[in-house]
């Protein structure tokens, strides 16, 4: 049974299509790699599965739930996210960023909160840094806050957004560490990512999205080694050389 | 007549008078007290109100700050003190002060302090970025909460140098309610020259109530840099 | 930013507001001007050399100028209403609140051609004083931000004493203080008729030296957020310091300042009411004055506060659309809202 059922989804912002008629499943403590060129519309799908962004039309089933019967605020309990820009939030602590939303949307006591908190910072690297303000941090270490917070909420599924396009070279190493800890550990993880090694070694599928459409699926020996379509080829091929 | 200017005799009738002055101070700076309270306290909502109201409310709170910013702060306190059906309830003891003179002055200072109070709240809450409200929603909070934890704090600190700013503000046109007779400092300053005979003591007096005035206002403007970098977000470059 | 959209000093100006705001002022500026006109001295002197002697009447006293709106139909409106208000009973005070508006505006009509002469003086100390404030806050800014210790020391405690003291303290300093009326007094172009009187001279040695201080502020806010790079190579292609500052780092850095200079000016039209304490006869003297003649202190109030509603209004807009339009493309504007 699947975690995350996609069912024929289509959006358009005004007269701007963005996705077309996207379907796909994805099962428990799997992780799936979104490629696609820029415009190609995977951030918004990522949105829409956490209702960030609204779509026009299709469903989306969280656990056999369609996300549109379930409070909005009950289902991003249930699907955490990451951002590329990190998003932390800039007036509290790393570890302040993680106890709000366990105060306030779980309803667990302050001593409760930050044990909690300071144990996934601790699972992030970051135990030393549970005081330090995020504008204290590298990018690398806000992100992996940010990782931890997503984390504390005991989601469901991570929706990683692009979690290292706004990371310096340097930096990117960390993060993926982070992330593969967390595949290898079982979680159920949807990507948004240009990084190809991760992909290759983590993902269990990969989509290559094009213009709102799903090319090509697979897992990613197929589509590095043979891909289907000529684009899906192109694409991997441009990506993996520029990265590597 | 030739003024004679800084004459000692001048200075030891300001001497002689320093109580009058005291009691100046006090009602200056009571009246920056009352209205920049109630500036604060209807701005923030105002602020507020422009940013995430809908409809009605927020049209009708943006127009009354343009009439606010857009009128004269002399206009208003007259209009208020000869306007509104303020009884004459009375002087208040020690001070000397007509108490519906006060208030219209309040009023006046106050609602235009909360109409200027409410575009720097608003420009601050507009300031924090989408992705801000966007990871507090994507943790489960409701808008409500999101608003009240992520947004607020934040702005809030980011409106202090525009609040020091409206606090020197304030505390400078308290003195147009000499307008409406109301015997803070510069009336009281004022009412000292005209005696009889002391028209020589003009530039001492004013003089004086200058360096009053700036003492108030620089010394509370480094203790509000104070309060600003006490409460800095560490590493935050604002 | 949108067409019908201003973000001006004093607020974001949007959709209908815009169009009533610019309609409204467009028509009082209209009328104000023409009023001006019909009793200007030189206009005056012009057309009754042509031959039209009475076109401008320039010898009227104010007191004695006629409105060109006859109060009359406002007043018959008023009066129809409140005769109906003693009829109706218990909803009384609804008709008067309906017939209040007819009487300020027969109330405004009878008080214009004094009000129109009052705004004249508002306007002219309003902009010759930002003017000559400009002329002192420019090198008051480059010497705070490029002089020495103690220049820039100077500087500084110039604009922090103006700016930490009551603007109605310095008109009372240099009208009773000074001896400055006096001295103004006794030059002989003053005597000249068209000249202004020697308080509203006084009023705008104030009104400069207060812009001066807030002015330079913003100047010397703009000035530091020039690159300071753009000085150094300035010096690099062979300019002294002094041209350097003059034709590169002044040329952005006053553009930087135009938004702050704006917000000086519409504050400058409404601080300007406080020359009415040292007898200057401006729009809001002409008020006071109605209302103490009248005791109508509501009405005179409600009506001058709409005419500088409508002068600050107008300024503020027109001042954003100068904003625009003298922006050097992809410098020194705010960020778009995400």
């Amino acid at each position: 049974m699947s975690l995350l059922r996609v069912d024929s989804v289509d959006k358009s912002y005004g007269n701007e299509p963005v996705l077309h008629d996207v379907s796909f499943g994805m099962d428990r403590q799997q992780v799936e790699v979104i490629v696609g060129p820029s415009g190609s519309g995977k951030s918004t799908l990522l949105r829409c599965v956490n209702r960030l962004t609204e779509i026009d039309s299709g469903e989306i089933y969280l656990d056999d739930e369609e996300i549109h019967t379930v409070d909005e605020n009950e289902l991003r309990r249930r699907v955490g996210m990451v951002f590329q820009d990190f998003n932390l939030f800039a007036h509290l602590t790393a570890r302040g960023n993680i106890t709000l939303g366990l105060r306030e949307v779980l309803g667990l006591s302050k001593p409760e909160a930050e044990a909690k908190a300071d144990d996934y910072l601790d699972r992030v690297g970051l135990a030393d840094q549970a005081e330090s303000y995020p504008a204290e941090l590298s990018g690398g270490q806000q992100q992996r806050v940010g990782i931890a917070r997503a984390l504390a909420m005991d989601p469901e599924l991570i929706l990683f957004d692009e979690p290292t396009s706004a990371l310096d070279p340097e930096l990117i190493g960390e993060v993926l560490t982070v992330m593969e800890d967390l595949a290898e550990g079982g979680m159920t993880m949807l990507c948004v990512t240009h990084e190809m090694g991760f992909a290759r070694s983590a993902a269990d599928t990969i989509t290559f999205l094009d213009e709102g459409r799903i090319v090509e699926r697979g897992p990613p020996e197929q589509l590095f080694e043979s891909p289907e379509h000529e684009r899906t080829e192109t694409f991997l091929g441009e990506l993996t050389g520029l990265h590597q | 007549m030739e003024p004679g200017v800084l004459q000692a005799s001048d200075w030891g009738f300001i001497l002689a008078n320093w109580d009058t002055l005291v009691l100046g101070v006090v009602v200056t700076v009571l009246l920056t007290a009352t209205s920049l309270t109630l500036g604060f306290g209807l701005g923030f909502p105002s602020g507020a109100i422009e940013v995430y109201g809908d409809g009605w409310l927020a049209n009708a709170v943006s127009t009354a700050g343009i009439v606010l910013r857009g009128t004269p702060i002399v206009v208003l306190i007259v209009l208020f003190y000869f306007t509104l059906p303020l009884p004459r309830i009375g002087t208040v003891p020690v001070i000397d002060i007509q108490l519906n003179a006060f208030i219209a002055a309040t009023l006046a200072l106050g609602l235009r302090s909360a109409a200027y109070q409410g575009q720097v709240f608003r420009g601050s809450i507009q300031s924090i970025g989408e992705g801000q409200l966007e990871a507090a929603r994507s943790v489960g909070m409701t808008k409500l909460q999101a608003i009240r934890h992520v947004v607020f704090p934040q702005a809030v600190r980011r409106s202090l140098p525009g609040f020091q700013n409206e606090f020197t503000i304030v505390l400078k046109d308290t003195s147009v309610a000499f307008a409406i007779g109301l015997a803070e400092l510069l009336t009281r300053a004022e009412r000292l020259y005209l005696q009889p005979g002391r028209d020589t003591a003009v530039i001492e007096v004013i003089i004086t109530i200058s360096v009053i005035y700036f003492v108030l206002t620089f010394t509370t403007n480094r203790a509000l840099d104070y309060v600003h970098s006490r409460y800095a977000i560490p590493g935050g470059t604002q | 930013m949108s067409a019908d959209t201003v973000d001006s000093a004093v607020g974001t100006i949007r959709g209908r507001k815009k169009v009533v705001a610019g309609g409204v002022g467009g028509a009082l500026w209209l009328w104000l001007l023409a009023r001006w006109a019909a009793h200007n001295t030189l206009l005056d002197s012009i057309f009754t050399a042509i031959g039209l002697p009475d076109l401008i009447r320039s010898e009227v006293r104010v007191g004695a100028r006629e409105p060109w709106i006859p109060a009359a139909p406002f007043e018959a409106v008023a009066d129809a209403l409140d005769s109906v208000a003693a009829a109706v009973g218990p909803l009384e005070f609804l008709v008067e609140w309906l017939a209040w508006p007819f009487e300020v505006a027969a109330f405004a009509t009878s008080t214009g051609p004094a009000l129109a002469e009052g705004a004249f003086i508002t306007v002219y100390l309003t902009v010759i004083s930002m003017a000559l404030g400009l002329v002192i806050a420019v090198p008051l800014a480059v010497t705070r931000v490029y002089g020495g210790l103690i220049s820039s020391w100077i500087s500084l405690a110039y604009t922090e004493l103006i700016r930490g003291t009551p603007l109605l303290a310095q008109l009372f300093f240099f009208y009773f203080g000074l001896p400055l009326a006096g001295i103004v007094g006794s030059f002989e172009v003053m005597n000249l008729s068209g000249m202004p009187r020697t308080a509203a001279v006084v009023a705008i040695v104030a009104f400069t030296v207060n812009s001066s201080a807030y002015q330079a502020e913003y100047i010397r806010a703009a000035l530091q957020s020039v690159d300071e790079g753009q000085l150094t190579a300035a010096r690099a292609v062979g300019l002294s310091k002094r041209e350097g500052i003059r034709h590169v780092v002044l040329p952005q850095g006053l553009r930087f300042a135009i938004p702050g200079w704006t917000n000086e000016f519409v504050y400058l039209i409404k601080y300007s009411s406080l020359a009415a304490f040292i007898t200057v006869p401006d729009m809001f003297r002409r008020a006071r004055d109605i209302g103490s003649d009248t005791f109508q202190y509501t009405e005179i109030y409600v009506v001058v506060g709409l005419c500088y509603l409508g002068l600050v209004l107008t300024t503020a807009m027109a001042m954003q659309r100068l904003e625009d339009r003298v922006a050097v493309p992809g410098v020194g504007q705010s960020a778009g809202r995400e």
